[in-house]
């Protein structure tokens, strides 16, 4: 699921300070803004936009952590207008209800507990890369 | 790159899509026993607006009166497997035209509408319209779309009862359900009667009447807040059309006057 690799270069202090708190902007962006999934996404949007012309380590991080808070940005949504169409309309409570809120839980716990850790490894100047977003980012964020 | 990018892409979905598929094995329903939880809160909203009612209205409590409505019901669920015990038939003494359905299997009748039926077989179609909106849940249904469950659940849980009570009274009493819902509940009640041997046509033409009443009134709810009465008497008919119609009657004709005139005495 996360792969610690080596950088292209060792990053500075600075960098890595920069770097690490675009997953603790994410982390506290993703717990404020649960019930409302877009106010996260747009939180890490922000800050993406701000060090879109910082070094390639923390232009890296950020896209990373943006795409990642993406995912969740789709599963989230529709897990809350699901909720919205149950309280408000004639749509019930079903086992898939269910099963999709707890399955949706499950992968905001698995990206809370990456980001935090990838922050702390981000932080020590190690290079964190998530199964996929990884990838992804490594196709789009140029040197 | 872009090959194993989208391979983990694919990954990921399945994933997501396989713990979803594997939860959804397990009977989240009876483990949380949801059903157990809304029929209790059906059963604490149904009795407090019912107290409500009682505490503000004047209820009807004479034995010969409530029998007789007893008997006018009898068919209807003898013939459907409507457990009649289980519903708690009130009249109130109020001279609108209206009758209504509570949570918990209250139907309320108000001593307006049982004088302004001219036949027997008109009041069993109200009544079976809203025995309809009992048996198909459309009652708890209207309640959550209008009121919301939370606020439903924040009221059975007992702050605020009161007041809730007099909303929840207020959009049960006096607004109309949705069309296809009264539809539903229509053609259900014509069904039963059909059923039990009644003639539905007093029930459309009951509707007629009300719709051609120049000086209708705004309490008359039962059919001022159901604008589309002629559409509605003009679909009961057409669905009884060309169908064996029997014509049993409950109440004999003396009964039934008896039974209206002592409604009447009530006011």
């Amino acid at each position: 699921m996360i792969q610690e690799t080596t950088f292209a270069y060792n990053p500075g202090e600075h960098e890595r300070e920069k770097a690490s708190n675009s997953y603790l902007m994410s982390l506290v962006a993703l717990i404020a803004g649960l019930p409302l999934p877009i106010i996260n996404l747009l939180a890490t949007f922000f800050f993406f936009l701000a060090n879109r012309k910082g070094t390639y380590f923390v232009r890296w991080h950020c896209t990373q952590s943006l795409f990642s808070q993406l995912a969740l940005l789709g599963i989230n949504s529709a897990s809350f207008w699901w909720t919205v169409s149950i309280i408000f309309t004639e749509e019930k409570v079903s086992n898939q209800y269910f099963a999709y809120i707890f399955t949706v839980i499950l992968f905001n716990l698995l990206e809370i507990f990456s980001t935090i850790y990838a922050a702390v490894q981000v932080r020590k100047g190690k290079h964190v890369q998530f199964l996929f977003f990884g990838n992804l980012t490594n196709l789009i964020c140029r040197k | 790159m872009i090959q194993k990018t989208f391979l983990q892409a694919l990954l990921i979905v399945s994933a997501f899509f396989l713990i979803w598929f594997g939860l959804s094995q397990v009977d989240f329903m009876k483990l949380f026993k949801v059903k157990e939880r809304t029929t209790t809160m059906e059963q604490k909203l149904g009795d407090m607006i019912w107290n409500q009612i009682e505490d503000t209205e004047d209820i009807v409590y004479n034995d010969s009166i409530t029998k007789s409505l007893d008997k006018l019901l009898k068919p209807l669920c003898d013939a459907n497997d409507i457990e009649q015990d289980s519903l708690k038939v009130h009249i109130i003494i109020k001279d609108q035209i209206n009758a209504f359905a509570l949570p918990n299997n209250h139907l309320v009748v108000y001593t307006g509408l049982i004088e302004d039926c001219k036949r027997q077989e008109a009041l069993q179609g109200v009544l079976g319209h809203e025995i309809a909106h009992i048996e198909k849940n459309h009652v708890m249904k209207k309640l959550s779309k209008e009121i919301g469950y939370s606020v439903l659940l924040t009221a059975a849980g007992g702050s605020k009862g009161g007041e809730m009570a007099r909303e929840i009274l207020k959009t049960l009493s006096s607004s109309a359900y949705d069309r296809s819902l009264e539809k539903e509940a229509d053609i259900s009640s014509v069904k039963y009667m059909m059923e039990a041997g009644i003639n539905p046509k007093p029930m459309a033409d009951f509707m007629y009447q009300m719709a051609q009443d120049s000086n209708i009134d705004k309490a008359m709810y039962w059919i001022a807040d159901h604008p589309e009465s002629e559409e509605r008497a003009k679909y009961i008919l057409e669905y009884i059309k060309g169908k064996k119609i029997k014509n049993k009657q409950t109440l004999s004709e003396k009964d039934w006057k008896t039974f209206q005139e002592k409604v009447g005495n009530q006011d």
